[in-house]
């Protein structure tokens, strides 16, 4: 099971070829919501390969530790199925879906009434996302470290 | 009798060089490259404390290289939860929200106690170094290395470095007037000895979804650029550009990133949306210096922890054309 999942992550088998597989892990709520997890981690851990078979391999050692279901469902209906398998392609959407701290702004000025297009001083309205963008970026890493002060004041 | 004496002189002043010459702690330049070194070789653990302002963070680090790379772990031990994992130059960040885990990759940080780039010549160029005395912190003796600016464009640099292993222990940032704008410090650290890479994953929360807040490398948004640079302020160059897509994909802001080799300074181009209010001026955020200003249709922002003059430079060199 555990090389069956490995190479599932490895895009080395479909799903659709590993559906008693999947089903399994479906079977248990909280297992499927980590392989979810780890699934998307590895997506992104992907893009560097040294680390990505590395954290997978520590993902697997996870996996084995988590209870799962092996028993299939049998009675499962093909719609039933299809919809199951959403969740999968989530990863992607949710990956393409991502907007960027950019939309916040440009929403934030469109809320603006038309007529209102004077400058506006910036010390008075301040621009966080700029904030939060510069400090995710920039490679001085004493601000890097007041990023999570930036996040906890935008988000109240 | 004068031999003698010659003799003694000698003796004496080989003597005295072999003192200077003990692990060559007289040489600043000298201690900042074993300390940039030490960073990324040794392997260590500990807990630092992040300060600016009211603000303060404790932050744990785990950093691993037993001569096959670098790998790090960096998790914030106060407010939102937020986790950094690096192998390399390679950084994948997750920040947990509400109902969600936000993930960011990034690339190539100098992150504390790694903050000195392994090539100093172009902190050599900007900052005057000398040694300026001894102190301890988390039960560790070290040595006082000053960084003073050559200009106005940058803060100067208290660094303390490990006497024994040469890491960087303590950083303060202090501006024109010699007030602290920011503070780094350990307050324990340890020396790690094991092969064992179990803590180099992040925790997971299973209740959460996890997204990924993705970029546009420059690469792919390979439109021209309307605009080009002029002076920017000495011992500054570009090292990076990231452009990102707003969200109706019908324009990019681009980012780009200038350092010194220790300060770094973001630049914010991008054209005003219609019914837009821009942002002009200049403000102070705890140690972060903003300057904003609009140019044929664009909102230009420099962001950055260095002085004011240095942000409203670099903004103020972009020209359309």
């Amino acid at each position: 099971m555990k090389d069956q999942i490995s190479a599932l992550m490895d895009d080395e088998v479909t799903l659709y070829e590993a559906e008693y597989l999947y089903t399994a892990l479906k079977a248990d709520g909280e297992s499927r919501e980590c392989w979810m997890t780890y699934h998307l981690i590895g997506d992104v851990m992907r893009g560097s390969p040294v680390l990505s078979s590395d954290l997978r391999q520590r993902i697997m050692q996870e996996l084995e530790k988590a209870p799962a279901v092996l028993a299939p469902n049998a009675d499962m209906s093909p719609t039933a199925q299809r919809e199951r398998k959403i969740p999968v392609l989530w990863s992607v959407a949710a990956s393409l879906a991502a907007v960027a701290f950019v939309g916040m702004i440009v929403h934030q000025q469109q809320s603006q009434p038309a007529d209102e297009i004077t400058p506006l001083e910036i010390a008075q309205s301040l621009p966080t996302e700029y904030l939060h963008a510069h400090q995710s970026v920039a490679p001085s890493s004493a601000a890097y470290y007041i990023q999570a002060a930036a996040y906890s004041e935008r988000s109240k | 009798m004068i031999f003698r004496w010659l003799l003694a002189c000698l003796a004496a002043s080989h003597f005295s060089l072999a003192l200077a010459n003990d692990g060559h702690s007289d040489d600043p330049w000298a201690l900042l490259g074993k300390a940039a070194h030490a960073a990324r070789d040794l392997s260590y653990k500990g807990i630092f404390v992040y300060q600016s302002g009211s603000n303060s963070r404790s932050i744990e680090i785990t950093h691993m290289n037993s001569g096959q790379g670098e790998y790090s772990r960096i998790v914030m031990l106060d407010g939102t939860p937020q986790e950094v994992l690096s192998q390399g130059s390679n950084i994948v960040i997750f920040s947990s929200r509400d109902e969600k885990v936000v993930i960011e990759k990034r690339r190539g940080k100098n992150l504390f106690p790694a903050l000195l780039p392994a090539n100093l010549d172009t902190v050599r160029t900007s900052y005057a170094a000398r040694v300026s005395g001894s102190e301890r912190v988390a039960n560790r003796e070290g040595v006082i290395v000053l960084l003073e600016p050559r200009d106005e464009y940058r803060y100067g640099y208290r660094l303390l470095t490990d006497k024994e292993l040469g890491l960087l222990l303590k950083v303060t940032i202090v501006n024109q007037d010699n007030e602290v704008v920011e503070q780094i410090a350990f307050n324990q650290l340890n020396l790690l000895n094991m092969k064992d890479m179990a803590w180099f994953k992040p925790k997971v929360e299973p209740g959460k979804s996890y997204v990924i807040e993705e970029e546009i490398p420059a690469s792919i948004e390979d439109s021209p650029e309307v605009w080009s640079l002029g002076q920017l302020p000495p011992g500054y160059r570009q090292i990076d550009h990231i452009k990102r897509l707003v969200s109706d994909k019908k324009a990019t802001v681009n980012q780009l990133i200038f350092s010194d080799g220790l300060s770094s300074v973001s630049l914010f181009i991008e054209p005003l949306v219609k019914g837009a209010r821009p942002k002009v001026g200049q403000t102070t955020v705890g140690p972060t210096n903003f300057y904003a200003s609009v140019k044929s249709g664009y909102q230009v922002v420099a962001v950055g922890e260095v002085p004011q003059a240095t942000v409203a430079q670099i903004a103020n060199s972009v020209h359309f054309k």
